[in-house]
């Protein structure tokens, strides 16, 4: 566009009429598109820097091969904490960039500050398990600030196609991140198992595109709006293709956020791949593809209503039944919290099919609350090593006797799985709470009670846990290693953060309603 | 039958094409000279007996540089639109291409520096 007004400036008449005899400076026109993407620029370079750096050194043989991985986890840690600042700093209200290839508002930036705090985090509490588990190559961690480059996009994107590159970009990091323990084959087959499965969902999402692409002739989503907001779809002739494409770009979507029929991928690679990448993979990717989908589902939102409602209800209900019903027989604790992700998604998509502005809060809500508890939880994972467990895949044997040999880890353990239950005097009883109030609002009351009796179901083994940590005695007494304090800091800012939620949820609760604002 | 017509050209191309590709091939079809041979007459496969058992062990070297071949060789073919509309670009354009080429000089940087390029 800009361009074509550019040459015909040149060519007219009036330009000199109008006195303007010097060239246009075009850096002027994407100046603010610049000052927005700073933090990822920032981001992008950063990446470039820290591969030259740790190839230059990693491979010099006069420093002797050193190993980087501890300094390039701090590195990583300090140029996250600067894309955080940046991303703090930026202050335009609402701004399309790049012939609206993307967007900027407080949605997207609230988000990237999300992404990026649970991205320094979880580095922060996987940094052990990385140098214990010997992954000796500094590209893991290239990879995870690629995969977080990615979703930064992915928050921003507002056209079809920067949606599908996006998504590639992160996805594409992340099924190297499952495989990244080269000498383990379970390893390899998760990378080979969530490639595959994910290029299939990535197929699906290409196909929808083209198809919407079709129909309307256009990938941007300003222009699904123009074009979707004056007319009703009863009238449009094509309405039957478009739900088409919507359910293949859902069903694509499922696949990436782990829903029920297509979640199939999910415990075997959280099992697999190495803790580090599994807790990556638990905490940060979910709130940026929900966000993302939920600016395409928007636009159509109005106009399909019903076969929406339906599909994501269906969905919802699926993935809480298989997350609280297969959890039962779990005996790995990786295992346990995928089936248990699986569920948390079931509730994510109710309160996203209740179609309101409550909903949306709520998805947030419960969403931020739950990579608070699932953080201090995989921080747990983490940290329950005994002398003879050390390299393994942790099972629920592992947390009995936790009570005696580390209280407090006990403790937190309790609190953090009564959070995921949603028992009252904590923070996850007003995410759940909240979730059902606003399906009830949208009278979806049968959904509701389904999901409600699911989570009494899902309540049982956590509370089997809990019984087998503080009722259980187990024959031999085993020490634990002492927890990295680094580990517990965050354990325990967790959990203070969700009793402290409970008490006064407002702050959340204020900027998840922002959040939603945007959407509507 | 009016939009059709900005494929006309396209027509065109396809026809002479296909005339194109039957007269070099029947003219050296029929009027070369043939002494075919067991060595002449094989299909060429880069050093391997293409008729044998496709389950044997292969040097993952070769996919390594076949990866790297396609992934610079189809990154650089991206200079060739950006060359033919350059004049239409506005410095913008001209800028993003030089920050991909920068990009594309750090990968083979990091790919020459961890010894991928290498063969022994």
């Amino acid at each position: 566009m800009i361009t074509e007004f550019y040459t015909f400036f040149e060519k007219s008449p009036f330009k000199s009429f109008l006195g303007l005899n010097t060239t246009m400076d075009f850096s002027l026109v994407h100046q603010n598109c610049f000052k927005m993407f700073l933090p990822e620029i920032f981001l992008a370079t950063s990446i470039l820097t820290l591969t030259l750096y740790s190839v230059f050194i990693g491979s010099s043989r006069n420093l002797g091969y050193p190993l980087i991985i501890k300094n390039l986890i701090k590195l990583c840690i300090l140029t996250l904490f600067i894309t955080f600042l940046l991303i703090n700093n930026s202050s335009v209200f609402s701004l399309l960039a790049y012939q609206n290839t993307f967007v900027f508002d407080l949605l997207s930036s609230n988000v990237k500050q999300i992404l990026v705090v649970a991205t320094i985090l979880s580095l922060v509490i996987s940094e052990d398990s990385v140098v214990r588990q010997q992954i000796n190559n500094f590209e893991y961690l290239i990879l995870i600030l690629c995969a977080v480059l990615g979703l930064m996009f992915l928050v921003s994107s507002y056209d079809t196609l920067s949606l599908y590159l996006a998504i590639e970009m992160q996805s594409l990091c992340l099924y190297v991140l499952a495989a990244s323990k080269k000498d383990s084959s379970l390893s390899t087959e998760a990378g080979l198992k969530y490639f595959i499965l994910g290029s299939f969902s990535s197929a699906l999402l290409l196909f929808g595109i083209s198809l919407l692409y079709g129909v309307t002739g256009t990938t941007n989503f300003d222009n699904f709006h123009l074009l979707f907001s004056g007319i009703g779809f009863d009238n449009f002739s094509f309405a039957p293709l478009i739900e088409k494409a919507l359910l293949a770009i859902s069903v694509a979507f499922f696949f990436k956020i782990a829903a029920a029929p297509f979640h199939m991928w999910s415990p075997d690679v959280y099992e697999a791949s190495p803790t580090s990448s599994t807790v990556f993979f638990a905490i940060v990717p979910k709130i940026a593809l929900f966000t993302a989908f939920l600016r395409i589902f928007q636009i159509f939102f109005s106009g399909f209503e019903e076969i929406f409602v339906i599909v994501l209800i269906f969905f919802s209900l699926c993935s809480v039944i298989v997350g609280s019903f297969v959890a039962l027989r779990q005996k790995r604790l990786k295992r346990l919290l995928a089936y248990s992700s699986i569920s948390h998604v079931g509730y994510l998509l109710l309160a996203f099919s209740s179609n309101s502005l409550e909903g949306v809060q709520s998805l947030y809500f419960y969403l931020i609350i739950y990579m608070l508890t699932s953080l201090c939880l995989w921080s747990i994972v983490l940290s329950l090593n005994t002398k003879s467990n050390l390299m393994k895949n942790k099972t629920l044997l592992d947390l009995g006797s936790i009570s005696h040999s580390n209280a407090a880890l006990g403790f937190t353990t309790l609190v953090a799985f009564f959070s995921l239950m949603g028992v009252p005097p904590l923070a996850g009883f007003f995410a759940k709470i909240e979730v059902f109030l606003s399906a009830l609002g949208s009278s979806l009351y049968f959904p509701a009670l389904i999901a409600i009796l699911s989570s009494v179901v899902s309540s049982f083994y956590y509370v089997r846990l809990i019984k087998t940590m503080y009722f259980e005695k187990k024959e031999e007494e085993t020490s634990c290693i002492p927890v990295n304090h680094s580990c517990s800091l965050i354990m325990s800012l967790c959990l203070f953060s969700l009793i402290y939620f409970f008490i006064n949820p407002n702050f959340f609760l204020l900027l998840t309603q922002k959040m939603a604002l945007c959407l509507f | 039958m009016f939009f059709l017509m900005d494929y006309f050209s396209i027509l065109l191309l396809l026809f002479v094409s296909i005339g194109l590709a039957c007269l070099i091939l029947g003219a050296s079809y029929f009027l070369g000279i043939q002494l075919p041979d067991t060595e002449k007459s094989s299909v060429y496969e880069c050093g391997f007996d293409p008729y044998e058992d496709s389950r044997n062990k292969f040097d993952v070297r070769f996919y390594l540089i076949a990866i790297l071949f396609i992934i610079f060789d189809l990154e650089v073919l991206f200079l060739f639109p950006w060359s033919v509309s350059l004049s239409y670009l506005s410095s913008m354009g001209f800028w993003t291409m030089m920050d991909f080429l920068f990009e594309l000089t750090v990968g083979f940087v990091y790919v020459w520096k961890i010894g991928a390029l290498e063969w022994e």
